[in-house]
């Protein structure tokens, strides 16, 4: 397509590092997260898979249709799920200075991985101006807040954030491993 | 049971609408029943909101009423509240009235209903109710969503130990839903097949970001929860109370206990309100609060402090007068002024309060130990003398003020230092002396006391010393020792004299203490005493003096075995006739003499008595070095005529001698004793301490005997460890002894007589044979030059040899191989290769004759020098000796000679060398011309001679020549 860059090869391999960086904070993050909520979410094994957010789209998906998926999809896809990843961080931080406010450590976490996700976005964005894909509009995914949640839902919620930021990074990497194999440096 | 509250429902029925037909009978109809009802849900408050009119109520009208109120749960039958509201009602007003559920009531449809009646408090008789209203539901469960699963009541605030009542609501039908407080399972009630209750009693705080109640489904369909947020009790403020340092600003404080902040509420907040004039702050501080007093406008004060917070709150009331709860400041600006040796003047300042108040000020000084403490009226300055002071000391005073017309509390304190000046010192040194004589002049030796910090008053730079000699003549002299000496020594002129002694520190002089020194050296014939040492020191008594004394003086030392000995004094009253002394440095076991004197009117001291004594008696640690002599085969003496009495640890009573035997008899005198091994011996007593030797007597001859002697004191006797052995004689010995020792003595001065006059003795019985060398002759021979005369030279010699057989070896070696390691022959002449070259030579000298010996035969070398001693010369006479002095010489030059059977055989060299035996002869054989010289040659058996080695000892031949031969 005209005006794309020869080689994407660079932004992909920024994208790739700064996901496998991230990829290595994703469990110390939910770590924490659940440690500071109580039980049960504090309690050892804790995981509640069926618990999701409408606003959120999960990152799983069957190996099938997700090798069926093109580049552009699967970037397209991804992108979708940073940014509304970014915005539900943003309103787990906020949930969790009411919750936890004499937590810094928990604060100081969420604000790193939204700023995180907030980068691979951007690096994203450079690798579908590379490629000549077209970057799909920023749109407000978390819509209407339930500024009412209780407590509980509030802790739930950002459950389901800091999970699915750990899955959505996993599958990132998945992503630009395969794009990295397909435009090498 | 239905048919039961069928029935009672009916009778109800039937008695209202008996009651409507007797009000309606009787009087008006009932005109104000309550319409308009209407039921609102706040399910954050868990409340449920009524409002309703009357109706028909007239223009201003006004009624009090009352409103009976039912409220249901589930169903209409299952009344839960009936209650009944009054309240004044006026015209087109809407009333309102709710009710908070302890169930949450999203767990359950309610109804209400009320009817209403006319106020008849005033009215006798019975209250007439109007219809009934209809039920209003109040139902939010259509409201609460898609969920399948929810538990309510949403994050609730309570109180800390109040009760709560949490439920979940289920849609999916499921019955096997369980819920949880932290993790712990709750049991609950089922309220109707969807909604079960759980009752929590006494919640307890856990943290402050709440507590987390969930419910699961028994599979799937994730989980659901709330958030207890449980505060803390909100507590009464403690200890509220105001006070002033100014009169301009009051300070609020008190204990706010616990802290109930959560994060569903802030921490409690405090108020201050005072009523009389109606003010009301709220605290920033959650302990003290500060109110600006307006000035000279209230003087009586009373405050309400409110803590409030979500739940609750508490007050706590002060009603005070301003003036009494005044707390000043410390003071300040604390000065002394006009401080001199016994008084100091004190000023400070305090802050102000009002114009019209006083300060009680406490002022208090310390110093030397003690407190004294003095309150004074303040209204600015405050001004105080201290008195009575101690000079050259340091004091602390301090002060603090109070109000002095109504005391509530103390300021803090304000210290400041002082210290006194230096005044004169105010007693005389306690001055002591000794006096000696040396080389006729009297020395003393002073000693005095430092005066303590209150004699002193102030540093004691010198002691002035002055020495007024009694006859007037010789004068005085001053002398000024600088402190901190303790004494001095001084030669005297003259031995009477007085002595004054001061003490002055930088303001003047303290009071003289005299001595009177005087030749006499007092009574010094005093007996000495014995005394017995306490725990509490020496108890020490004299007689009173009849002469008139001004005090009684007791002096010892304190190390008596050192020679400094640290002399003590101790000054008493002349009343006093006895005295305990004691110190911390006396020690067992150590003997200390004390004297004691009489001090005259004229200063002179007189020795009264003596005493001495130990304050504990250890038993002797040592026994005496005992000197054993005048050993006979029945007695011995001992004696110890060293040993100290005076320096024991006890005083010495005797001694015993212990005698150990064999035998085992005790003879008088003694008695048998068994020592602490168990072994039996005889103890002789010696109760005279000052009889140092003892003969031990009725002794076996030629007996073994040990004996001890060790002192016996009160506390017992020293150790009985090392016994002195001894074995008495024979009886015949000492004759023996008698006879043999001048035998011996004469003996051996006729060998040192015989030593002495050896070298005479030998001149008279063989004197030396005379050395050819040194002979007059050789010199004549000399001057002739002949060289055909006399002694053979080693040139012209044909050597012959003298063959040494070993019977041992089988093997022969040549000659030349003599400087192998086993010789078999001896070769005569020297090893070196010049010698053997032209053919070593022997000659054979006949000693008989060697006087004539001649030095033109150079053969000849008999190294025999002239030094050789006469002894050896005289013992080769003998063949014998010869031949050891040959096989001597043979051991020094070669070495080593083969051991065994060695003969000597002659082998003339004109021999041939190729017969017999002789195969392994010399390689060079000497030629026969060279020995033309040689005229007769003997063979001698076994007699040879040997020359001494020293000198030229690498020649290790022998000359033997005849005596014809050598004068030819």
């Amino acid at each position: 397509s005209p005006g794309a860059p020869i080689s994407p090869a660079e932004p992909i391999s920024q994208a790739y590092s700064l996901a496998l960086y991230m990829q290595k904070n994703t469990s110390a993050l939910l770590h924490t997260y659940l440690q500071h909520q109580g039980s049960p979410f504090s309690d050892p094994g804790f995981s509640a898979p069926e618990l999701q957010l409408s606003s959120l789209p999960p990152a799983a998906v069957s190996f099938k249709t997700w090798h069926a998926l093109d580049d552009g999809e699967r970037l397209s896809h991804a992108q979708g799920a940073f940014l509304a990843l970014t915005q539900h961080l943003q309103l787990v931080g906020d949930d969790q200075r009411d919750l936890n406010p004499g937590s810094p450590i928990l604060l100081s976490q969420l604000g790193a991985a939204r700023l995180r996700a907030q980068g691979l976005l951007g690096n994203m964005a450079a690798i579908m101006t590379a490629l000549g894909l077209p970057i799909p509009p920023e749109e407000d995914t978390l819509g209407v807040v339930p500024f009412g949640a209780s407590a509980f839902e509030r802790k739930c919620r950002g459950y389901v954030v800091t999970r699915e930021y750990g899955h959505w990074t996993d599958r990132a990497v998945r992503d630009l491993a395969l794009l990295k194999a397909k435009y090498p440096g | 049971m239905a048919l039961f509250s069928v029935s009672k429902t009916a009778f109800l029925l039937a008695f209202l609408s008996l009651r409507t037909y007797q009000s309606e009978v009787l009087s008006e109809p009932l005109p104000w029943a309550p319409e308009s009802l209407k039921v609102s849900v706040n399910t954050t408050s868990q409340s449920l909101h009524l409002q309703w009119t009357v109706h028909n109520l007239a223009h201003h009208q006004e009624f009090r009423m009352v409103f009976q109120i039912e409220i249901s749960r589930i169903k209409t039958s299952n009344v839960i509240w009936v209650e009944n509201y009054t309240t004044t009602v006026k015209w087109n007003q809407v009333l309102h009235w709710s009710w908070e559920s302890k169930l949450p009531l999203e767990c359950a449809k309610h109804f209400i209903r009320m009817r209403s009646a006319v106020d008849a408090a005033k009215t006798p008789g019975p209250r007439v109710w109007s219809s009934w209203s209809s039920w209003e539901e109040a139902d939010v469960q259509n409201s609460l969503g898609q969920d399948l699963l929810f538990v309510f009541p949403k994050d609730k605030l309570v109180e800390e130990g109040s009760n709560v009542t949490i439920c979940y609501v289920s849609k999916s039908h499921q019955n096997n839903i369980s819920c949880y407080l932290e993790g712990v399972r709750m049991q609950g009630e089922q309220l109707d097949p969807n909604v079960s209750v759980f009752n929590l009693n006494h919640v307890a705080f856990i943290r402050e970001t709440g507590t987390n109640i969930y419910c699961k489904p028994g599979q799937g369909d994730g989980i659901k929860g709330t958030v207890l947020f449980v505060s803390k009790v909100l507590q009464e403020p403690k200890d509220f109370s105001c006070e002033t340092q100014d009169l301009m600003t009051l300070n609020c404080t008190w204990d706010p206990g616990s802290d109930t902040g959560l994060l569903k509420q802030l921490s409690q907040s405090y108020t201050l309100f005072e009523s009389f004039s109606g003010k009301k702050i709220l605290c920033k501080h959650k302990s003290w609060c500060l109110w600006q007093v307006a000035p000279e406008s209230q003087d009586m004060y009373n405050f309400t402090l409110t803590a409030e917070n979500y739940l609750r709150k508490r007050s706590v009331h002060l009603l005070f007068h301003l003036t009494h709860r005044v707390h000043p400041m410390a003071p300040f600006n604390v000065l002394f002024k006009n401080v001199n040796a016994t008084s100091a003047t004190m000023t400070w300042k305090v802050h102000a309060i009002g114009k019209y108040y006083t300060l009680l000020c406490q002022v208090e000084l310390y110093g030397e130990g003690k407190v004294t403490q003095h309150n004074v009226s303040v209204k600015v300055d405050g001004v105080h003398l201290f008195s009575g002071l101690e000079p050259d000391t340091e004091y602390l005073a301090q002060v603090r003020c109070a109000n002095g017309d109504h005391f509530w509390k103390w300021s803090e304190w304000t210290h400041q230092n002082f210290t006194t000046v230096e005044a004169a010192p105010s007693e005389a040194p306690d001055v002591w002396r000794n006096v000696k004589i040396v080389q006729g002049r009297c020395v003393v030796t002073l000693f005095w006391k430092p005066l303590s910090k209150l004699q002193a008053h102030g540093k004691i730079l010198f002691y002035n010393i002055v020495i007024e000699y009694l006859d007037r003549t010789s004068g005085s002299e001053v002398l000024s020792i600088p402190a901190p000496a303790s004494g001095t020594e001084l030669p005297l002129n003259q031995c009477s004299s007085q002595i004054r002694i001061t003490a002055s520190n930088s303001v003047g002089t303290s009071p003289a203490s005299v001595l009177v020194v005087s030749r006499e050296p007092g009574n010094e014939e005093v007996e000495e005493e014995r005394v017995k040492g306490t725990e509490d020191g020496f108890p020490l008594s004299w007689n009173p003096q009849p002469r008139h004394v001004t005090g009684y003086l007791v002096e010892w030392c304190e190390q008596p075995r050192d020679p400094p000995c640290d002399l003590q004094w101790k000054n008493l009253g002349p009343n006093v006739t006895s005295t305990v002394v004691s110190s911390d440095a006396f020690r067992p076991g150590v003997r200390y003499n004390f004297r004691i004197y009489g001090i005259s009117t004229e200063r002179v001291p007189c020795l009264l008595a003596r005493k001495t004594g130990y304050s504990q008696e250890l038993a002797p640690s040592d026994n005496p070095q005992v000197v054993m002599t005048n050993l006979t085969s029945h007695s011995f003496t001992l004696s110890w005529k060293n040993y100290s009495t005076e320096s024991q640890p006890s005083f010495i009573q005797g001694y015993h001698v212990y005698l150990k035997s064999k035998a085992g008899r005790c003879h008088s005198g003694s008695e048998k004793a068994v020592l602490s091994d168990d072994a039996v011996c005889c103890k002789y007593k010696i109760d005279n301490p000052e009889q140092k030797t003892f003969v031990v007597e009725n002794l076996q001859p030629e007996s073994f005997y040990e004996f001890l002697v060790t002192p016996y004191t009160s506390v017992g006797e020293g150790p009985h460890d090392a016994f002195a052995k001894v074995t008495t004689p024979d009886e015949y010995s000492p004759t023996l002894i008698r006879i043999l020792l001048p035998t011996v003595f004469c003996i051996l001065l006729i060998m040192i007589t015989c030593y002495l006059k050896s070298q005479w003795m030998k001149e008279k019985c063989y004197p030396d044979i005379p050395d050819p060398y040194k002979s007059s002759v050789l010199s004549l021979i000399k001057s002739k030059e002949n060289p055909h005369l006399t002694i053979m030279n080693i040139k012209d010699c044909v050597p012959d040899s003298i063959e040494v057989l070993n019977k041992q070896e089988g093997t022969r070696k040549s000659f030349t191989e003599t400087e192998s390691t086993k010789p078999t022959y001896l070769y005569l002449l020297p090893t070196e290769k010049r010698y053997s070259s032209p053919g070593p030579c022997i000659c054979f000298e006949n000693f008989t004759y060697n006087q004539a010996a001649s030095d033109s035969a150079s053969c000849g070398h008999v190294p025999a020098p002239p030094k050789a001693p006469p002894s050896q010369l005289g013992l080769l006479t003998s063949p014998e000796n010869l031949l050891k002095a040959l096989e001597k010489n043979y051991m020094n030059s070669l070495g080593e000679i083969p051991a065994g059977e060695t003969s000597l055989n002659y082998v003339s060299q004109l021999a041939s060398p190729m017969s017999g035996d002789m195969s392994n002869l010399p390689k060079n054989p000497p030629e026969p011309a060279l020995c033309s010289e040689y005229k007769m040659q003997m063979a001698i058996p076994l007699g040879l001679a040997s020359p001494p080695s020293s000198g030229s000892s690498s020649l290790s031949s022998i000359t033997l020549l005849d005596e014809g031969e050598r004068y030819h």
